[in-house]
């Protein structure tokens, strides 16, 4: 699978403004709204809040995968956004967050949800590639650290 | 004057041998006690070493006294909070299952042997009792740890039925003796009275000892000593009462190892070498006490009891007597599979010895040999077969520098040091917008050799020290930080708790709606707390798993009883 076709270059950014956890679920709602003309920035957020009341979305190791399943979207899409100091996202390392990719997917897909998902949590678990995300400049940075890590991904599988 | 040197030079370079060969043994998997056993039987009559010894009643008072001391360091080292999972069938094993273990491979040896009928169970009860010393020690050296319901049980059951074992076998010497009158009426008084006896005198002196070492005024070097002397006192007591004097001790080391004890880590300490001390010393002199050769009159005998205890006595009382408490079959298999037998049976072998019974060389030498086979079949594949049944846990601690503070009045705090590497997470990740846990705080900063002015841990590098002040609690979250991941990639968290973390207090409803999972019926109401345990049937622990509509809930936290956070596996 390829992360960064989830991605484009408004959905990719630094910030260094945010500190919470609601504000930065905001901030991401806002940026995957830009890509649906029928959903408002607020309801995806309710989406998003609604799976982390069932238990936080952080990983561990400063990194969370918000993510959301909606009525109105016609195909996965995603944001990421890294932030130069973490929030507090009741992770279950208790470590604050400052990577987070947040994903948003059709009501009808269920099954390729959670191979997205499941895909998304294996990269984030990847010492390197948080070494070079969090080495990232800036949203064009970010994007191409995300591309370098799909290519050699596709390479190291059969 | 020669003599006195030469003896302590033998017994110090045997002892040394002892302890490094555990080194060996640990890299190759081998059973450390085994080779305790070999390198005794070495030194003895027929090998190299040509050393002589047969006094059976010097033999029994240093055995009895080793065991006491191991017995209540298991005692210290047991935490109270295994209970919860562990005591009630670690108590059935240690009664009931004893008692079948010994009563089917009795009457097998019985048949087989032509022996009496009470012979044969007197021989049962002699292997009767398991030690899960060997179990532990076996995976700890390789950093695995065992699903807690699995460890508490048989934690708890091999520090139980050693009295139990005791017991029968004495009861049997003495109906063999005085004949089986009232046999019935007999056994279950003596049951009462050594175990009744034992139990109180065990906890009400563990109480009492605690309350004199806490009240001493004494040299740090002796409050160690203080607790052992206590220790053994209460095991003196409780034996010239008629009570089982072994489980008096462990009870009363079971107290002091949890309650407010001063200098407990000092104490700790010493009775963790004196115990080990005591297992090589107590090996070294079995080995000696066997004549090799007189094994091989026994070996067929012993191999066919062997395998009734292993293959069909254990696996059989352990499956009657977790019948109540609805184990997993992978765990009922396990704890069936690791019902090693260690020096107790060996020791207990020498008590008809002393009564003076007439098969008595024969029960010893047939128990050795058993004794011998358990250690070497099932010693060898514990872990194989921990990972076989998958009953491993990640660990949740790692070795590191430790100190233990002992501040007067004070929580327990420990001084923790990490040498930063390369794949220490910190470093590895650029991870820098960490914090530590709140009651931890940064004592030093170490760079080539130099103390850094900073404290903020703003620029972390391969090769610094890290010297940290912090409770005991708090170490897993630390490890996190700073110890790099060597756990196997099938024990990584994300590997073996799931990718996402649930609540334990989600409904499935919501969950179903967030990932379009399809639900079995009427279960949309549930909490994932109370799916896991409808479909547990038992108290739930760390690592227990649950299947869901394609994805599954892995146990990941637990408060006490209760289950708070849950691992939600999505891939296969």
């Amino acid at each position: 699978m390829n992360i960064a076709q989830l991605l484009s270059p408004e959905r990719v950014s630094r910030a260094s403004e945010i500190s919470s956890k609601k504000r930065v679920l905001e901030v991401l709602s806002e940026m995957l709204a830009g890509s649906q003309p029928n959903l408002s920035g607020t309801e995806i957020f309710d989406s998003l809040i609604a799976r982390e009341r069932l238990g936080s979305t952080g990983l561990g190791h400063g990194v969370a995968i918000p993510h959301g399943r909606m009525a109105g979207v016609e195909h996965a899409v995603a944001a990421l956004i890294k932030l130069d100091r973490g929030v507090d996202y009741d992770a279950p390392d208790r470590e604050p967050v400052d990577l987070l990719f947040a994903l948003l997917v059709p009501q009808e897909s269920t099954d390729e949800h959670l191979q997205i998902l499941a895909t998304l949590a294996r990269m984030f678990a990847d010492p390197a590639a948080l070494a070079s995300l969090r080495s990232a400049d800036d949203g064009e940075a970010l994007l191409a650290e995300i591309r370098r890590w799909d290519n050699g991904a596709d390479k190291g599988s059969p | 004057m020669e003599l006195t040197n030469q003896i302590i030079l033998l017994g110090s370079a045997v002892l040394l041998l002892s302890v490094l060969s555990s080194v060996i043994s640990a890299r190759v998997g081998a059973p450390i006690l085994l080779v305790f056993l070999i390198i005794g039987m070495l030194l003895g009559e027929e090998g190299p070493g040509g050393v002589m010894f047969h006094d059976v009643q010097l033999a029994h008072l240093f055995g009895s006294l080793a065991l006491a001391i191991i017995l209540f360091d298991g005692g210290l080292r047991t935490p109270v909070k295994n209970f919860r999972v562990g005591l009630k069938p670690a108590v059935v094993l240690a009664t009931l299952g004893v008692v079948l273990t010994a009563g089917i491979t009795g009457i097998f040896a019985a048949w087989w042997l032509g022996l009496h009928w009470m012979e044969g169970l007197l021989l049962g009860a002699i292997v009767g009792s398991t030690d899960a010393a060997a179990v532990f020690s076996l995976l700890h050296g390789r950093g695995l740890e065992l699903k807690q319901r699995v460890g508490a049980t048989l934690e708890i059951e091999s520090g139980s039925n050693d009295p139990m074992a005791i017991f029968l076998t004495i009861v049997f010497i003495e109906l063999l003796i005085t004949g089986p009158q009232n046999m019935g009426l007999v056994v279950l008084w003596e049951f009462i009275q050594q175990m009744g006896l034992g139990a109180l005198i065990g906890i009400a002196g563990g109480f009492a000892l605690v309350w004199i070492i806490n009240r001493l005024d004494l040299a740090p070097g002796l409050y160690p000593l203080a607790a052992l002397a206590g220790g053994l006192t209460v095991f003196g007591i409780a034996s010239q009462v008629n009570g089982s004097g072994f489980l008096a001790i462990y009870l009363a080391g079971l107290v002091l190892g949890n309650r407010p004890l001063q200098a407990s880590q000092n104490i700790n300490r010493f009775h963790d070498g004196i115990a080990r001390l005591s297992q090589i010393g107590m090996f070294l002199m079995l080995g000696l006490l066997v004549t090799p050769s007189a094994l091989v009159d026994v070996a067929v005998d012993a191999l066919l009891i062997a395998g009734v205890l292993i293959l069909l006595a254990r696996p059989l009382a352990v499956w009657l007597s977790l019948l109540p408490f609805h184990f997993p079959w992978r765990e009922q298999g396990f704890i069936a599979w690791v019902g090693l037998r260690g020096a107790v049976p060996i020791i207990l072998a020498l008590f008809p010895m002393l009564a003076g019974l007439e098969q008595a060389g024969m029960l010893f030498n047939i128990v050795f040999f058993v004794v011998l086979i358990s250690l070497v079949v099932q010693g060898w594949t514990v872990a194989p077969a921990a990972r076989l049944l998958r009953l491993e846990v990640p660990p949740t601690t790692h070795v590191v520098q430790r100190v233990e503070l002992d501040i007067p009045g004070q929580q327990e705090m420990e001084l923790v040091g990490y040498r930063l590497a390369d794949n220490t997470p910190v470093v590895q990740e650029k991870w820098t917008s960490f914090v530590l846990p709140k009651s931890v705080r940064v004592v030093a900063h170490l760079r080539d050799k130099q103390l850094l002015e900073s404290l903020e841990l703003l620029d972390l590098r391969a090769g610094d020290y890290l010297y940290l002040m912090a409770a005991p609690d708090d170490l897993p979250d630390l490890d996190r930080l700073f110890v790099p991941r060597a756990a196997p990639k099938r024990l990584s968290e994300q590997t073996f708790f799931g990718e996402f973390v649930l609540n334990g207090d989600a409904r499935l409803g919501d969950l179903s709606l967030a990932y379009g999972l399809t639900l079995p019926e009427g279960v949309a109401e549930q909490t994932v707390e109370e799916y896991i345990r409808k479909t547990l049937h038992t108290a739930p622990v760390v690592g227990d798993r649950a299947s869901l509509a394609g994805v599954e809930l892995v146990v990941r936290e637990m408060e006490g009883a209760r289950i708070t956070r849950v691992g939600l596996k999505l891939s296969r």
